[in-house]
């Protein structure tokens, strides 16, 4: 109820800052508005030549007049909204009230009828305050090209960078060792799960799953593969990327890409060019395949894909673990 | 009668000046010893062999399908005037010649890359169509191919134009060569090509199969040059007027030099991120380049001339390789060539150049310690063609050493202008002639040219087989200031002669270097060679070498007494032989170090290996280090250092060897287990880098395993590998890596023989295993180069199973062995399945394999599964084995009897492999009661009978056979001729056949059958006259006969290849023993299912003399397959 009538009062008086849900404060402004319209009500039953009236009547007349009158401002808000505007004007509620069935013509000479009651103006109640929710820092202004009316900045800790400042990994023996060590994983962790989804052959018959090679499968056309093998075309495509990078030459104790300290994020992405180099690789073949658009080959294709999926999960585990 | 060669035609009608001739058609090289006799002695198939293969021999005047000239046109013959054959003839499923290769992948035959090309080995045409397949008749040519639209027909000669037929579904080739060529150096390559006209020169066109433009062109990029070379040194311009090379998959031989073509494996096709295979393919690129003047445009006259052509063309091949790889590679090579002739001499028993034939009489037999006859090309196995090559060349060297270079290139340019003077006269066959080479006229023109006598060094190494062994020792004697050199030969065991004559020697010297020329006679041992400098050392004096480089040297490992470096004995390679020489070891490390020439360098390193001493091994780490050594001696110095270590490892002090120098050369400073990102823009380190772990690799510590250290430093190797920064690939070097991990293995600690589980695998093997095993799944998703990885990884899975590690089971080779993968993958599971069948004595697998021999698509491939079954035999003639038994022997002989008459060279392995596993005389597990009737073979020569029929065994000792018997055992399989006939019935018949066959010129059958055979030929040449007047029945006989060997199997893919040769027959006809008789042209045409259609192409004659031209016109392979269905081939033409 209190709620209905928050937002009633909100939609009603037409203003930007809406009551939010509050505690005393508000029940008190809330009550304040109820007793006007209580009054409201009851000038009019004078008007209308009541003497007396009992307090349950009173009290439904007024639920009444707050449902209607909240209604022509829910329905105005949509109006104003539908045209793109925050600010209802006068044809909104035009418009509301012939929507409900209400004669508008009437209304300015209701307004001016002889016998009506002036009611005095409702005590001012301060408007309750919005409590504060945690904040921190200064909300930033709106730079010149957002309209004002647009919604303010949340508060700064939710998008800003947090710089900290971490030793980077510069050491070469260490980055090699990762470099080497994460891709061996990822071709161990690919390779095997190549086996495990298709057909293996065993060096030992009593145990297959140790170490589980791929069966040979013939080609159709064997000298394509050997001649034009995708793990050179991978590093041409490779040799093309890293060139834009940098001019690397293998100097001693060189740091990879990280030179110098710089902020983590950076670093994080140059390790991932650093260390992935067979989550491309893997891509690519696919492409190649689907390429060859051989119906056989695009069931076989399926399984690069989901196992380049399984590497760069890892390789992401890898980051994060960073 | 006139004789051409054809070999698995079909042959409908044969027609002179259109009148219809009669034909035979004999082969006997079909099945060699025919009827089901047991003998199954070496000795007597090789003579039988040999008979037939002389039998049908062009450059005898012989052929396969003898035509007889009709009454009419005998006249004709008379006056020397023209004939014209024309011969319709089909060709269906060849077995050998034509090579087809088709994917069975979905598509057009185009789509799928299917392409044909001709292969053999010497001659080989008749096997496609019916010519006189000798390399000494010339003629020119006219040739028309009709193919599918989307294929591109590559033949001799130039492309006139190409004709679209009426349904604009096929295109027609017409190709002209008016270089008078021989019919063996036409070729033939159709498919999907993909043409690249050479950029520097027009005039060469190469094609490719599709996809691999980009390839092709980084590929021939060079050969502009291999041109310019060639031209420059011979003063002479290419003499044809185009140049096509044809990369094509399943190559009979990696490289075939035809008129004006040469055909590739398109496995020498690589990119410019490929560092092996670039020398690889340029040397073959050259090597077929030098063959186009010396090989195809001069031809030789007989095969006794073969030397020559083989030896110039590969001489000025060494004279590119001299300028392209430089003066190191070059006499590297040389070396290399050395050493291999001369093993195989040594263990064979020689090699003879020039072989000569006088007299006829096999009794002074050249080569008869061979198994095989040297008389014919297509007799000869393989291994000693590729050695007769390799000798010939550096003969053709030490010519050049005798009569100067200047003077060798002149004899050549000489050669070639009279040949092209030749050439450009038409229709003078006799003018021709100068195009063909012969030894005589070759030494003539060289005695012209440089008035110099060179007979002694032809008769020593060209007419005369073996090599010269050489035991060298000397002694210093202070006294007289001289050096007593004691040079012996050893000229008694096989392979090996007596050289008399100047020998040069070389002795360094403390102040210089001295070049003495001994005369090496019969009797003289002992040679004085007076030193120059005496053996007082002058302090701090600078040692002057050979190439006038002055050097410091630390002498204070020589003799204080002896002012010798070192010796050397014939240092320019100017004998072929082997030397075995005796000096201190300390002589032989002054010379690693201070020898300029590699050639020295490398004797000195083989050497050191007997002296493991600390001296030498810090030699050998010197040289390791020397950056301006040339990177071949410093690759064999690390497999040297290797063994010296193993030598001396109770003493050996410090890192295992190599290591510290690996690490300096090749890791991080700061890091030292770590090895740098890989860059091989050094290709010499580059070489150094892969090759000095798999020497490490070999090391062994007092247990006899590969130290621990070495095996972790290898496995850091690969694990730190990365070559994301490099220029080129490196999946040779990766495919070292493996070859090391696979030298590190020993063999396993077996407990009382458990078997092999995971559970007790050694813990260094585990890790290796698992390095194979990613290497090896990585290759499944990213394949290498040549997958040269996958290649590295099945022989070391192969190390492991022989070591005891891992069971020993062949199914996994036996899986990658099978068609459709690469091919350098199927030979290393092959080689992997020939040893367990040796190891294990797997029955079983050599079953396999011989099926393999028999059935696989791939020529070369079932050539080199025999090649390695001959090299690694799973058992050989002294041993027992459980594998040696009749029904082997039975399969083998038949297998070179009659299984294998599609390929000679596949012929020839099956020989080599009969020889080695049984020897020449009858197989020891064969039961004895043919024991009486090889003793009369023994007496009577009846080897060359063919009637040793079953009754003949039965104890009939009289070589003669009864000719009725005969006759009538003829005529009872005549009723059965025209239906057709079982496969077993096949020799009786074909021995029905073969009188028919050769009234004039018996084949080999009839040789030796006196009397008796010549009733015999009476009577078969009445019933010969009958079955010709009812041609019908004659045809459709022949037909039979002829179907059977070449329609074995299903009939579904016929090649439809129609021919329309037009011929002039020469004016000499009547003489038929002159080569020149024979003459050829025919002219076909087929139609499949309908019947044949005539087809005639006149063609002028301006000239009496011969004058072949000759025009194909070849459909469409018809590939009917069911799974495209859709047949590419349409109606004729013509018509």
């Amino acid at each position: 109820m209190a709620d209905t009538a928050a937002t009633a009062g909100a939609g009603g008086s037409g203003t930007r800052s809406g009551s939010k849900q509050s505690t005393n404060p508000a029940d008190n402004y809330h009550l304040a508005r109820r007793r006007t319209l209580q009054v409201v009500v009851s000038s009019l039953l004078t008007e209308a030549g009541f003497e007396s009236a009992e307090k349950a009547s009173v009290e439904t007349l007024t639920e009444m007049l707050q449902s209607y009158i909240s209604e022509i401002g829910r329905s105005a808000k949509s109006y104003c909204e539908h045209t793109a505007r925050t600010q209802p004007t006068l044809s909104d509620i035009v418009v509301t009230l012939v929507e409900m069935g209400f004669n508008v013509d009437t209304l300015p000479a209701y307004a001016k009828r002889s016998q009506r009651m002036v009611i005095t103006a409702p005590p001012v109640t301060n408007q309750p305050v919005t409590p504060k929710a945690l904040t921190a820092g200064q909300n930033r202004p709106h730079p010149p090209h957002i309209p004002s009316h647009f919604p303010e900045f949340p508060d700064p800790h939710t998008y800003i960078k947090t710089p900290t400042y971490r030793e980077p990994v510069s050491d070469y023996q260490v980055l090699r060792e990762k470099a080497a060590s994460q891709r061996r994983d990822v071709e161990r962790a690919l390779t095997r799960f190549m086996a495990k989804t298709g057909e293996t052959q065993s060096l030992f018959k009593d145990d297959v799953s140790t170490f589980p090679l791929i069966a040979a499968r013939p080609f159709t056309i064997p000298y394509l593969t050997a001649l034009l093998p995708s793990e050179l075309e991978m590093q041409q495509m490779e040799e093309t990327d890293s060139s834009e990078q940098d001019e690397q030459t293998d100097t001693e104790n060189l740091p990879l890409h990280i030179s110098t300290a710089g902020p983590d994020f950076e670093a994080k992405d140059a390790l991932v060019i650093v260390i992935g180099p067979s989550v491309p690789r893997v891509l690519y073949r696919s492409r190649r395949q689907v390429a060859a658009s051989s119906s056989s080959m695009q069931v076989e294709c399926s399984r690069p894909v989901l196992s380049s999926v399984i590497c760069r999960r890892a390789s992401l585990l890898e980051r994060t673990c960073l | 009668i006139i004789k051409l060669n054809s070999k698995q035609c079909r042959i409908y009608r044969v027609r002179i000046n259109d009148l219809e001739a009669a034909f035979i058609y004999n082969d006997p090289t079909l099945e060699v010893c025919h009827n089901e006799s047991k003998q199954r002695n070496l000795n007597y198939f090789s003579n039988a062999y040999a008979a037939a293969v002389s039998a049908v021999d062009p450059d005898a005047g012989n052929g396969e399908l003898c035509i007889k000239v009709p009454s009419e046109l005998w006249k004709h013959v008379d006056e020397l005037k023209v004939l014209k054959i024309h011969i319709n003839f089909s060709l269906d499923q060849p077995k050998g010649g034509l090579h087809f290769v088709v994917p069975s992948v979905e598509g057009s035959m185009a789509e799928r890359g299917a392409h044909v090309f001709s292969c053999g080995y010497q001659n080989s045409t008749r096997f496609w169509f019916p010519c006189v397949d000798s390399y000494s008749e010339l003629c020119t040519w006219k040739l028309e191919f009709t193919v599918d639209a989307a294929m591109v027909a590559v033949s001799n000669g130039d492309l006139v134009e190409t004709v679209y037929t009426h349904d604009m579904r096929k295109k027609t080739f017409h190709y002209m060569l008016t270089i008078p060529t021989a019919a063996s150096n036409i070729s033939l390559a159709i498919g999907p090509f993909e043409i690249l006209v050479d950029p520097y020169m027009h005039e060469v066109t190469h094609f490719c199969l599709p996809q691999l433009l980009p390839l092709l062109k980084h590929t021939t990029s060079y050969l502009h040059e291999v041109f310019e070379f060639y031209e420059e040194i011979l003063t002479c311009r290419y003499p044809y007027s185009c140049f096509k090379t044809v990369f094509i998959d399943e190559a009979y031989v990696e490289v075939a030099a035809y008129a004006s073509m040469s055909i590739f494996s398109t496995n020498l096709l690589h990119s410019a991120m490929i560092i092996d295979e670039t020398p690889l393919t340029r040397r073959c690129l050259a090597q077929s380049l030098a063959q186009q003047f010396f090989g195809c445009f001069i031809s030789r006259m007989s095969w006794s001339d073969e030397w020559v052509l083989k030896g110039i063309s590969g001489y000025i091949y060494g004279l590119w390789m001299k300028k392209t790889f430089g003066v190191n590679e070059y006499r590297h090579w040389i070396k290399e060539e050395l050493d291999k002739i001369v093993a195989y001499e040594l263990k064979t028993g020689g090699v003879l150049l020039h072989p000569m034939f006088g007299g006829g009489k096999e009794k002074d037999n050249p080569a008869s310690h061979l198994h095989f006859s040297i008389k014919h090309p297509h007799t000869l196995s393989w291994e000693y063609y590729t050695m007769f090559q390799c000798k010939a060349h550096l003969v053709m060297r030490l010519i050049e050493n005798r009569i100067s270079m200047e003077f060798m290139l002149q004899v050549f340019n000489k050669l070639l202008s009279l040949a092209s003077t030749a050439s450009s006269q038409k229709f003078q066959s006799h003018m021709w002639s100068q195009m063909l080479v012969s030894t005589s006229g070759f030494l003539k023109s060289i005695s012209n040219v440089s008035g110099k006598d060179i007979q002694p060094l032809i008769k020593q190494w060209v007419d005369q087989s073996g090599v010269v062994k050489f035991y060298g020792s000397f002694a210093f004697n202070r006294k007289r200031n001289v050096l007593e050199l004691e040079i012996k030969q050893d000229y008694t065991s096989p392979g090996t002669q007596k050289y008399v004559g100047p020998l040069k020697v070389t002795v360094q010297e403390l102040d210089g270097s001295f070049n003495h020329t001994l005369q090496i006679e019969e009797n003289s041992l002992k040679h004085d060679i007076p030193c120059h400098s005496k053996s007082r050392r002058n302090k701090k004096k600078k040692i002057p070498l050979m190439n006038g480089e002055e050097v410091d040297m630390d002498l204070s490992a020589m003799d204080a007494d002896s002012p010798l470096l070192w010796i050397r004995i014939d240092p320019d390679m100017s004998v072929l032989r082997k030397v075995e020489f005796e000096q201190a070891d300390f002589m032989w490390q002054y010379q690693l170090r201070y020898e300029r020439d590699v050639v020295a360098q490398q004797e000195s390193i083989l050497a050191l290996e007997k002296f493991p001493t600390p001296a030498s091994r810090l030699a050998l780490t010197d040289i390791l280090e020397q950056e301006q050594c040339f990177y071949r001696v410093r690759m064999s110095a690390c497999f040297c250092l290797a063994k010296i270590a193993n030598s001396m490892v109770s003493t050996w002090t410090g890192p295992p060897a190599m290591k510290s120098l690996f690490t300096r050369m090749f890791c991080c400073k700061t890091c030292p287990n770590i090895v740098k990102t890989n860059n091989f823009m050094s290709f010499q380190s580059y070489f150094l880098q892969k090759t000095m772990p798999v020497a490490m690799a070999l090391l062994r510590d007092v247990h006899n395993l590969c130290p621990k250290e070495v095996l972790t430093f290898i496995l850091d190797l690969i694990k730190y590998n990365d070559n994301r920064k490099n220029k080129f690939s490196d999946n040779y070097y990766r495919a070292e890596m493996i070859d090391a991990l696979a030298n590190s293995v020993t063999p396993a600690v077996s407990v009382n023989n458990e078997v092999r589980t995971l559970d007790n695998l050694n813990p260094d093997v585990r890790l290796i295993l698992e390095e194979i095993t990613r290497f090896l799944n990585m290759e499944k998703l990213l394949p290498s180069y040549r997958h040269t990885i996958t290649v590295s990884c099945l022989r070391a899975i192969r190390v492991l199973q022989k070591n005891g590690h891992v069971p020993s089971d062949p199914a996994l080779f036996k899986s990658y062995a099978e068609y459709g993968h690469f091919v350098d993958i199927r030979i290393a599971a092959l080689e992997a399945v020939v040893d367990y069948t040796k190891v294990d004595r797997s029955y079983e697998e050599l079953q396999w394999l011989l099926n393999m021999i028999q059935n696989d698509p791939v020529p070369y491939v079932r050539h080199k599964i025999l090649n390695m079954l001959t090299k690694n035999p799973p058992f050989t003639k002294n041993m027992e084995s459980p594998l040696c038994n009749e029904a082997l022997v039975d399969q083998l002989w038949k297998l070179m009897n009659s299984g294998t008459s599609h390929d000679w060279r596949l012929r020839c392995g099956a020989v080599d492999l009969y020889f080695t596993l049984f020897g020449l005389s009858r197989p020891s597990c064969l039961p004895l009661p043919e024991l009486g009737l090889v003793l009369n073979l023994k007496e009577k020569k009846a080897v060359l009978n063919p009637t040793i029929i079953p009754e003949a065994i039965a104890g009939n000792q009289e070589a003669a056979i009864n000719p009725s018997s005969h006759a009538q055992l003829v005529g009872f399989q005549n009723p059965e001729a025209s239906c057709n006939m079982s496969a077993h019935q096949q020799g009786v018949k074909r021995k029905a056949d073969t009188p028919l066959g050769s009234p004039l010129e018996p084949g080999q059958i009839l040789e030796k059958n006196e009397d008796s055979s010549k009733v015999k030929l009476k009577i078969r040449e009445e019933i010969d006259m009958d079955t010709v007047h009812d041609s019908q029945a004659f045809i459709s006989h022949h037909l039979n006969m002829l179907e059977r060997p070449s329609t074995p199997g299903k009939e579904q893919s016929p090649l439809e290849m129609s021919m329309h040769p037009v011929a002039t027959a020469p004016l000499s006809v009547f003489t038929k023993e002159s080569a020149s008789s024979k003459h050829s042209d025919h002219h076909h045409h087929h139609h499949h299912e309908h019947k044949k259609k005539k087809k005639k192409h006149k063609h002028k004659h301006k000239h009496k003399h011969k004058h072949d031209s000759k025009e194909k016109d070849k459909e469409p392979f018809t590939f009917s397959s069911p799974a495209s269905g859709r047949s590419i081939r349409s109606p004729s033409l013509s018509d």
